[in-house]
């Protein structure tokens, strides 16, 4: 841990590209409005009454804008697949996944920093691995999401019909898929948030700046990895 | 149009024509081909039918003859010569048993084969016998040998009730005992016009109706409820039905939120109707509950809620409401995160402590 009394060094290390920081971000505004008018869709909490004075089409607006904001979702996870393979290095997948010894020793070492179970954090330019794994499973999960909002949105498509009855079975089995899975975004949502926080306060590397700017801080002592 | 004298058994000519033209406009058909279709039920030589009944409630049977309007089950009866029904023929013991045979070596690679129900496959399927044959057995025989079979009802076509879980017999769909294509006419039960229609579609035209994905015809099931609704634009403005009979659903608002299954289920049930006086369940008041769609036992319940429960492997299983798990998971989740924060707090709070307190040793 880096003490307050104590002055540090810091050098800026520039990580993210900007087609990085754009799936960031429309990933990030997409997911929160899907979130907010897929409950909806879901189980409308309010409705509407015939006497109203002129026509609302909530459920129609709000459906028109869960479409409109998935297809940002679908545009903003086809860049981070591609990056996945031809971003920049801490961007592709071999940077963060335990596929090495190295990331393994590392995934360990997050997962202790953040039991409280050790002070010291691991400095990397990328990703920890802890949380590219997460990424890596919610990337998995968004491609799902995709092929399940698909085939509700377009069941009468030749294709995607097929894909869907080949990998869902049913329409409704798709809709079951599509509405446990979303769970795992709220879940992230409210983890991701409180982590970044977190990670502020107990190793100031200022990764929320770095979300805009793509730079992070990095002890100047550390090594390049 | 060309002059058409009444058929057989009373049927008179006016409800022939109707039944024509309603059967001819169920396969999406224009209405100049009505008189084509009329003249293939008159003209063909009467396809010879072996109708199975396996696992089921004779639902199917039931609805298709409908004693109360019978001139559709008489254009049915007329049309295709029907050798072997249990519930409709005279015949009983040895000497049904003969007819079946006899059939099968008369009509071989001509007949139509109707299944009705779902086959047990579980210990030779040993749990559904007729004339001491395994069902199992029997359909292999009779849908080898048949020029087409056409399952009937949604046991048939995809397992229905009896394959729902536990399923205890090991019943299984038409499909997946016989290596041949089979036509699919889901429903529990399937409206008959869908039945008569496919079967009229065949003979005027000589090769069966396009079929989807799940080998049903695509006149009668290429299109969700949902999108034929006439509660529909309830669904857009957003007005619902939260409990049967509060105000809402008097005024007829849409029934997702009671569970309605339309935007999951393919039928024409909002065009076809039933039983000639208008009536399906979305039009009385009563959510759709998808039985046209696969394993529609397991996955459209609970029929009053939109999605079915998540089943947890623990102990004996255990079934829950997937909207609470998330709640509650959703709802740990936030207990963790407020929990690690407090403790990360705290121990700030020692440390500081216990940083001072050596300090001041010093």
């Amino acid at each position: 841990m880096v003490k307050k009394d104590k002055e540090i060094l810091y050098r800026r290390v520039f990580v993210w590209s900007w087609a990085l920081r754009l799936f960031h971000w429309s990933f990030a505004l997409s997911c929160a409005v899907l979130l907010l008018t897929g409950i909806y869709i879901h189980s409308p909490p309010f409705t509407t009454k015939w006497a109203e004075f002129k026509p609302q089409y909530l459920m129609a607006t709000l459906r028109y804008y869960h479409f409109a904001a998935a297809y940002v979702f679908m545009a903003a996870v086809a860049v981070r697949l591609y990056l996945l393979f031809f971003g920049n290095r801490y961007e592709r997948f071999t940077d963060f996944l335990p596929i090495n010894r190295r990331n393994i020793r590392s995934l360990w070492q997050s997962l202790k920093f953040y039991l409280y179970l050790t002070d010291e954090h691991e400095w990397r330019m990328g990703h920890t691995v802890l949380a590219g794994t997460i990424y890596f499973l919610l990337f998995m999960a968004a491609i799902v999401m995709s092929l399940t909002g698909l085939y509700m949105l377009y069941p009468d498509v030749s294709w995607i019909s097929k894909m869907g009855v080949a990998l869902f079975g049913s329409l409704q089995m798709a809709r079951f898929i599509h509405y446990i899975l979303h769970w795992c975004f709220i879940f992230f949502v409210i983890v991701h948030l409180y982590i970044a926080i977190w990670n502020d306060f107990k190793a100031p590397e200022a990764i929320i700046s770095g979300a805009f700017s793509g730079s992070k801080f990095l002890p100047a002592e550390v090594e390049e990895d | 149009m060309a002059r058409i004298p009444p058929i057989r058994m009373g049927l008179s000519r006016r409800d022939f024509l109707k039944i024509c033209t309603i059967a001819t406009a169920t396969m999406g058909l224009p209405v100049e081909m009505v008189d084509k279709v009329a003249a293939a039920v008159k003209s063909s030589e009467r396809p010879p039918v072996i109708w199975l009944h396996f696992m089921e409630c004779t639902g199917c049977t039931e609805s298709l003859l409908r004693s109360s309007h019978p001139p559709l089950a008489r254009l049915i009866l007329e049309l295709i010569s029907l050798e072997y029904h249990e519930t409709l023929m005279a015949g009983a013991g040895e000497q049904a048993e003969e007819a079946l045979k006899e059939a099968l070596k008369k009509y071989k690679g001509r007949y139509i084969c109707v299944v009705e129900g779902a086959v047990s496959t579980k210990d030779g399927g040993i749990y559904c016998q007729i004339g001491g044959r395994p069902a199992i057995e029997i359909l292999r025989t009779v849908g080898e040998k048949a020029g087409a079979v056409i399952a009937i009802g949604t046991c048939a076509s995809f397992g229905g009730i009896q394959a729902a879980a536990p399923n205890p017999t090991g019943a299984v769909k038409v499909s997946q005992v016989l290596s041949r294509p089979v036509i699919n006419i889901p429903g529990c039960p399937p409206n008959p016009y869908n039945f008569l229609s496919t079967v009229l579609y065949t003979l005027t035209f000589g090769h069966p109706p396009e079929l989807d994905d799940l080998s049903r015809p695509k006149f009668a099931y290429g299109r969700r409820i949902h999108d034929q609704c006439p509660r529909r634009p309830h669904f857009d403005e957003g007005r619902f039905v939260e409990s049967f009979g509060d105000p809402a659903h008097q005024q007829g608002y849409c029934l997702y939120k009671v569970g309605c299954k339309g935007p999951v289920t393919y039928s024409n049930c909002p065009v076809q109707r039933f039983c000639d006086v208008g009536a399906w369940p979305i039009g009385s008041g009563h959510p759709c509950i998808g039985c046209t769609e696969p394993s529609f036992w397991d996955r459209m319940s609970p029929f009053y809620e939109h999605l079915p429960k998540i089943y947890i492997p623990a102990g004996g299983g255990i079934r829950v409401e997937a909207e609470k798990a998330g709640r509650v998971a959703v709802g740990a989740a936030a207990a963790v995160v407020a929990a690690h924060a407090t403790i990360g707090a705290a121990k700030k709070v020692l440390k500081s402590i216990s940083g001072k307190e050596k300090d001041q040793e010093e």
